[in-house]
């Protein structure tokens, strides 16, 4: 064991020691840094930073509610995943899709996702913006059956109006160029008792939105109530309120049909 | 004493016990940089972009869906909360939670491996430092030298300390040093946050603090060296209790994984806190995520490894010199 001489050994612990002493300043900054550092301010940036990455491809944002997150589809897809494995058959370019769709999502709760800063910056470079809302403001999971009753539909809507407004304007404001798709209500309860009833609320509902689309440039109402008409039941879900994956798939082949570039 | 260290540390050096110990910690840190590689990669593969910003928030939403499910236990719903809380201020603040470079995988290492990886690591080389001599024959040798034994037993302990310095400095090195080649060797100056609060509300943000990724490391390796020091201690007062090393080694690594399992599930169970197995998580602290147990923070579970360490050391010298050897 000729390596095994003293120097070796004692420079072995020499460096040992040392480590152990830093070890140690470590644990003491810890619990010091833990406990008595105090807070200094972590600098906020308040401006969505206007440089956008060199991007090549297609990028595509989707916004809304649990349509576009897909709930429902057994392939968990969604419209927006079906529409997303048509674009990329086309095209040869790469496509980036950003989904934030949350479930359950209102129109109040998307007018305030908006206005955060990294959402900005998001519709900032996309290319193409989808959009699913209202459903939840109307339907509210069956609720709005009864609400529907006592007349309250009015003022439900007006306040929906309101945030879809704000929102297509925060959207337009910070990208002018890209196209958006709005996709509109249909009615899960049509065959119910007062399917007739709800079906004219949505139609009125699906009209209103229609007109606030058409009020900003680019912005593209897609009709699906007519896809969920005739035999509603074949294309929802178990839950007879979203769409099954061949529902979706009709929602995504109708915006297909409707892309250009 | 200084003699007495340097032949304890000539004994542990012919063992060769460090170098296993080197070529184990480079194999894992290896197969962690492929593993983190290919996570990176499918991740960008998946969302069509490289952008942080744009991961993280996806993150945010796919965190949010997850919490609207109704079929999560509170417990999970809970801790998936104050995640989405701490993205969500990283978002707002522009701060890469994950700069990558190798002093982001180290500081990820580091957090993975404190409670169960590297007590693994030091317990190799604490479990047979004295009952080895047992085995061997060679005690009677060392007791018979006019040396008081708690001297002895002291050079042994001060040696363990040493070498557990060491193995930490060879996990940093090493992980460093292969990290590196896959993420670059950049990243110390990264900034990195700290102090977030988990109250019975949620996440408070109010007393977070900015810190560079070099200062969050040292923290995190002094953390994980205390950690060390008393899993070592235990093993080193097995090693005094017990003349089979390979019995002492069964009971802490019994003990170690069984820590690993139950901080998984013992949020009911609250007495358990007091065990020093669900308390080596100290680096999470730092991080902010939920302890396994309400109530548990940073000095406490310090407490309760000092007070294991104290225990287990008054144990090891009192036997050691009490102890009839034959």
């Amino acid at each position: 064991m000729s390596f095994l001489n003293k120097n070796v050994i004692r420079s072995i612990t020499v460096i040992s020691v040392l480590f152990c002493l830093l070890w140690l300043i470590g644990l003491g900054f810890a619990v010091g840094e833990y406990y008595a550092g105090k807070p200094e301010k972590v600098p906020e940036t308040n401006t969505v930073s206007k440089k956008v990455e060199n991007k090549k491809g297609l990028t595509i944002l989707a916004l809304g509610d649990s349509l576009t997150r897909g709930t429902g589809d057994e392939t968990g897809k969604g419209y927006v995943g079906v529409l997303m494995d048509e674009i990329k058959e086309k095209t040869k370019r790469p496509v980036q899709l950003t989904n934030l769709g949350i479930n359950g999502q209102r129109s109040d709760q998307l007018r305030k996702q908006i206005r955060e800063k990294e959402v900005q910056r998001q519709i900032q470079k996309a290319d193409m913006v989808l959009v699913t809302i209202g459903g939840n403001d109307l339907f509210r999971g069956g609720q709005g059956l009864v609400d529907f009753q006592a007349g309250n539909i009015a003022a439900i809507e007006k306040k929906y109006l309101d945030n879809l407004k704000f929102i297509f304007e925060q959207i337009r404001k910070s990208n002018s160029k890209a196209n958006v798709f709005f996709i509109g209500l249909y009615n899960p309860f049509i065959e119910l008792n007062q399917g007739k009833e709800m079906s004219k609320v949505v139609r009125h509902w699906n009209y209103d939105s229609a007109e606030v689309s058409a009020a900003f440039p680019k912005i593209v109402f897609v009709p699906t109530f007519d896809l969920f008409e005739l035999k509603v039941n074949d294309y929802l879900y178990s839950d007879k309120f979203h769409p099954n994956s061949k529902g979706y798939r009709l929602i995504a082949e109708r915006v297909a049909s409707l892309l250009t570039w | 004493m200084n003699k007495l260290i340097q032949n304890e540390m000539m004994k542990l050096i012919a063992k060769k016990r460090l170098i296993v110990i080197a070529i184990i910690i480079g194999i894992l840190v290896m197969l962690f940089t492929y593993a983190q590689y290919k996570q990176v990669q499918t991740q960008r593969e998946k969302l069509g972009t490289s952008d942080w910003r744009t991961i993280l928030q996806q993150q945010i939403v796919d965190t949010t869906n997850r919490l609207s499910s109704s079929r999560i236990s509170d417990e999970w719903k809970k801790q998936l909360q104050i995640s989405l809380q701490q993205q969500q201020y990283y978002l707002d603040h522009d701060i890469n939670p994950a700069e990558p470079g190798a002093p982001t995988f180290m500081r990820i290492f580091l957090e993975s491996s404190i409670d169960l990886f590297i007590p693994l690591m030091v317990m190799v080389i604490a479990s047979d430092l004295v009952s080895s001599e047992h085995s061997l024959g060679s005690i009677k040798l060392l007791l018979t030298r006019p040396v008081k034994r708690w001297k002895v037993l002291l050079s042994k302990y001060i040696t363990l300390c040493l070498a557990v310095s060491l193995v930490i400095a060879i996990a940093g090195i090493l992980s460093y040093a292969i990290s590196g080649v896959v993420f670059g060797y950049k990243g110390w100056g990264a900034p990195i946050l700290t102090g977030f609060n988990v109250t019975d509300t949620g996440l408070n943000t109010s007393e977070v603090k900015l810190l560079s990724l070099w200062k969050f490391l040292l923290m995190d390796f002094g953390l994980v060296w205390f950690v060390s020091i008393v899993v070592g201690t235990l093993s080193f007062m097995l090693s005094v209790l017990i003349r089979s090393t390979a019995a002492g080694m069964g009971v802490m690594l019994a003990a170690l994984i069984s820590g690993a399992i139950l901080s998984n599930m013992v949020s009911s169970w609250e007495s358990a806190k007091y065990f020093f197995m669900v308390n080596l998580r100290l680096t999470d602290y730092m991080k902010g995520t939920a302890p396994p147990i309400e109530g548990m923070n940073l000095s406490f579970s310090m407490m309760v490894l000092f007070v294991w360490w104290a225990a287990a050391l008054l144990v090891s010298f009192i036997v050691f010199t009490k102890k009839d050897v034959y």
